[in-house]
């Protein structure tokens, strides 16, 4: 659920509502864009002062909501970083991505919520990310729930910020050239 | 035992490796006894546990530790086994805690590690007569200490101090580690596995910069780093001393303090670096010209630095990693990222050094991304019978009678020795020193064993 500032609960948008189901299209199409690595597609979902975070999972005794590392993230990102990832993966130079993998992000659970923001919406989804390179390997998953800030705009949304809380404290996919 | 190891260390004290190295299953117990039994092992820097009660969970292979702050701010690694049935004692990963409490059958132990309670202790033991509390504490590795603040054990008895260990690395560890009197702030670990061998990373950032120009082309290409162009990687030097070496790049000319902002420090840094690194430790950089990079400590200690551009608008700016390749299996590696800046460091710094540390090197690293391609690799293909009999060549610097192509670097202000140009020297002197234990031996006490032996 989300809450406001005084901790009540938030109403989900219904799934029957024509809101959430353009947010649940819109996700579910950012996600055929990153599985036929149409990056550059995807880096315009993205607005001008995007925060794209994913910190370092943890354990930690007694709770699950402070499971998270303070002051290490595996993804810390603006749009010029992320640019830069992209530039990267399209130099003819990127090793490790070829030959490409294989993934396949699974976007389900989507929640919808209403923002005090005007234009816009607060979206949950959890990822699986399977992810598959050459022949020798078992395939990696990584799992997840990604918070977005999305703003209305023409042609739809573009997303203002991104929190992904990954589920494993130490992940089993060789690097993060992959996008979550 | 199927493998010879004297033949295999007499190959790779050639700078021949048998390619089976990076996947046996046997080389790989033996060094957990001889090499990881041994050695002095980092667990965790002093600024991850800064108060009192503070605690990491470490390992050395697959020894659990608790390390952790007591209440009178004494840093103790205790091993994470309660005493009574053998139950783990703490199952969290970090956190802070006074008591640790079995949760088993509630044995209570301070985080002194002493045992301070127990249910039923006169029902169930007759009290003093059968268990005496007070002799009763969660065991310690036989070693234990710390240098500028990073917390080492080893788990051999007879453990020459750290100090000893490591010798005149401790000149090139000050870069990293004491850029000021207050030392670092050491925030992670980023960790994710790599289907690689330990070894290969280790040694990559001992001495390889001759992978740089190709392997990391996209970070020149996209404006990241600009430095690795082959025709400017040769002209750093690659250093060893005693128990470690590292790679370094080679600053356009000027003072002390023009080079170190030439990479991006702030001068309040440039002062306290002044202040508290020696006039050869300066030489190195400033009449030297070299500025370290990446670098190992036997056995799988690493640090990484390098300055990025991290903005539109050109800023380029340093950052400081240290990683540990803390092995799972023979063809499998936990890699463990920190990110690490000085605590004098301004605000602005250390929020734009992470920035290029996160865009260079941990799990999503554009530097790193490409390494650990490289190194599942080789593992894949080490695992067969070929690669038994595959001696890799790791003789880059020597002709072909093993002797020295280059001379070593005069008046190299430093200990050990150093070289300009590539070259695998530093490979080979890790490997040396790895070979020296795998024999059982103790290259760090040996009078007639050198690492850097040309």
């Amino acid at each position: 659920m989300a809450t406001t500032e005084d901790g009540s609960a938030v109403k989900m948008i219904p799934y029957t509502n024509e809101t959430h189901q353009e947010v649940h299209q819109f996700l579910v199409w950012e996600a055929e864009l990153l599985d036929s690595r149409r990056y550059e597609d995807w880096l315009n979902l993205f607005t001008k002062d995007v925060v794209y975070k994913m910190p370092v999972r943890t354990t930690k005794a007694h709770t699950l909501e402070e499971s998270v590392l303070n002051g290490m993230d595996h993804f810390d990102e603006n749009l010029y970083t992320l640019r830069k990832r992209i530039d990267r993966f399209e130099t003819e130079h990127a090793w490790t991505e070829d030959p490409p993998s294989r993934t396949r992000h699974f976007v389900t659970n989507v929640r919808v919520y209403p923002s005090d923001e005007n234009g816009e919406l607060l979206a949950k989804s959890y990822l699986l990310l399977f992810r598959s390179r050459g022949d020798a390997h078992s395939p990696d998953l990584v799992s997840a729930e990604r918070t977005d800030v999305l703003r209305r705009v023409d042609s739809g949304f573009k997303i203002a910020r991104r929190d992904i809380l990954v589920d494993e404290s130490v992940l089993r996919t060789q690097n993060l050239a992959v996008f979550l | 035992m199927s493998i010879n190891i004297s033949d295999i260390v007499s190959d790779v004290e050639q700078g021949l490796i048998p390619a089976n190295v990076y996947s046996d299953e046997e080389v790989f117990e033996l060094e957990k006894e001889r090499v990881f039994g041994k050695a002095w092992m980092f667990l965790a820097h002093e600024s991850e546990i800064s108060e009192p009660g503070d605690y990491v969970v470490r390992r050395i292979l697959d020894d659990s530790f608790i390390v952790v702050r007591d209440a009178e701010g004494q840093v103790r690694v205790l091993f994470n086994m309660c005493l009574h049935r053998g139950m783990q004692v703490c199952r969290a990963e970090v956190g802070n805690a006074s008591f640790f409490r079995c949760p088993y059958h509630a044995w209570t132990y301070k985080n002194t590690g002493q045992l301070v309670g127990l249910p039923h202790h006169k029902d169930a033991y007759g009290g003093d007569k059968g268990l005496r509390k007070d002799e009763m504490s969660l065991l310690s590795p036989p070693s234990v200490d710390s240098y500028n603040g990073m917390i080492f054990a080893s788990l051999d008895e007879d453990a020459p101090s750290l100090e000893e260990y490591l010798g005149g690395y401790k000149f090139f560890l000050d870069f990293y580690t004491k850029q000021s009197e207050e030392g670092l702030d050491v925030e992670g670990p980023q960790r994710w596995r790599i289907k690689a061998n330990w070894k290969i990373g280790a040694e990559n950032f001992a001495g390889d910069t001759y992978h740089t120009p190709h392997t990391h082309h996209s970070v020149v290409e996209i404006g990241l780093f600009k430095e690795p162009k082959a025709s400017k990687r040769k002209l750093g030097a690659l250093y060893f001393a005693d128990i470690g070496g590292g790679t370094t790049y080679h600053l356009p000319s000027g003072s002390f303090e023009e080079k170190v902002a030439y990479v991006g420090y702030p001068e309040n840094m440039i002062e306290s670096m002044k202040s508290v690194w020696s006039p050869e430790q300066q030489a190195m950089i400033a009449e030297a010209g070299f500025m370290p990079s990446a670098a190992t400590i036997l056995p799988n200690l690493s640090f990484v630095h390098n300055w990025p551009q991290i903005n539109e608008d050109g800023l380029v700016v340093p950052f400081i990693s240290i990683r540990q390749w803390q092995p799972v299996s023979s063809t499998e590696t936990e890699v463990y990222s920190w990110f690490a800046v000085d605590k004098l460091a301004p605000d602005w710094y250390k929020e734009a050094s992470y920035r290029a540390y996160l865009m260079c090197f941990g799990s999503s690293g554009m530097f790193e991304q490409d390494d650990v391609e490289n190194w599942t690799s080789i593992t894949t293909v080490a695992k067969g019978q070929l690669a038994k009999r595959l001696k890799l060549f790791s003789r880059m610097g020597l002709d072909k009678e093993g002797e020295l192509l280059s001379e070593p670097v005069e008046d190299w202000p430093g200990p050990g020795r150093a070289f300009t140009g590539f070259g695998e020297y530093n490979q080979r002197s890790l490997l040396r020193l790895w070979g020296q234990y795998m024999l059982g031996n103790d290259p760090v006490r040996a009078k007639d064993f050198t690492p850097t032996p040309l």
